[in-house]
């Protein structure tokens, strides 16, 4: 009886436990929420424009800022570092316009 | 710009060996030296025995490596990360720029709106 259990219990660890730990997480990688590459093109673009936009809206909110002393840019602006902007090149030429 | 984001790659750009363990960090995010220490002491300690050495050699023969101009920077490369991880959540981050943009801009829309306003109250002031 005890040699039957030493016997049946790692072959049905091996050959049913693990497969099955196996192809649960299999399955649950395959559902997990995937985009499509059109989907991934949209996204890529919409984020490089938000980026850009960003950048605009820096630029003139320092602009308006310089010209009219009350106005008090929001406060989601992020501190304006020259050195780190100037020295950085953040798009290859191919993405800027 | 026809190369996915969302694919995994080997990163020959850090490898020590393949790129392998590098490649895991770089599409999930975790630290690189954490991928190699639980790969190295998988395979020493014996728990992955054969499985981990050839999950590695049957990754590192049948993946791409990463195109160098991949990502533009490193903000780039975190937020693609995020977008493997959870596109959801990553589309509502975007999103949440595109209204934090908008509401910034009513901003300076306002500001100019009604200091035009001011001026014309002083102007009709002097009729």
């Amino acid at each position: 009886m005890e040699d039957f259990f030493n016997i049946a219990v790692p072959i049905v660890t091996i050959f049913v436990a693990l497969p099955w730990l196996f192809l649960h997480y299999m399955t649950k990688w395959k559902q997990a929420p995937k985009i499509t590459h059109e989907d991934e093109q949209l996204l890529d673009e919409l984020h490089l424009l938000a980026r850009r936009l960003e950048d605009r809206l820096n630029t003139v909110e320092r602009i308006v800022a310089a010209d009219n002393p009350d106005f008090k840019p929001s406060l989601s602006q992020p501190e304006w570092r020259p050195e780190g902007r100037l020295g950085r090149t953040d798009y290859s030429l191919d993405r800027r316009n | 710009m026809t190369a996915s984001r969302t694919q995994f790659y080997l990163d020959k750009q850090n490898a020590k060996f393949k790129g392998v363990c590098s490649g895991i960090a770089d599409y999930t995010g975790v630290d690189v030296l954490w991928v190699r220490i639980a790969a190295v002491l998988l395979t020493v300690t014996g728990v992955g025995m054969p499985w981990v050495p050839l999950a590695y050699m049957l990754v590192a023969w049948m993946a791409t490596a990463k195109p160098i101009d991949l990502y533009q920077s490193d903000d780039d490369a975190k937020f693609w990360q995020g977008v493997r991880s959870n596109p959801r959540r990553s589309t509502a981050e975007v999103r949440s720029k595109f209204r934090d943009l908008d509401r910034r801009l009513a901003d300076i829309e306002l500001h100019y709106t009604s200091r035009n306003r001011q001026l014309a109250d002083e102007i009709d002031s002097l009729r």
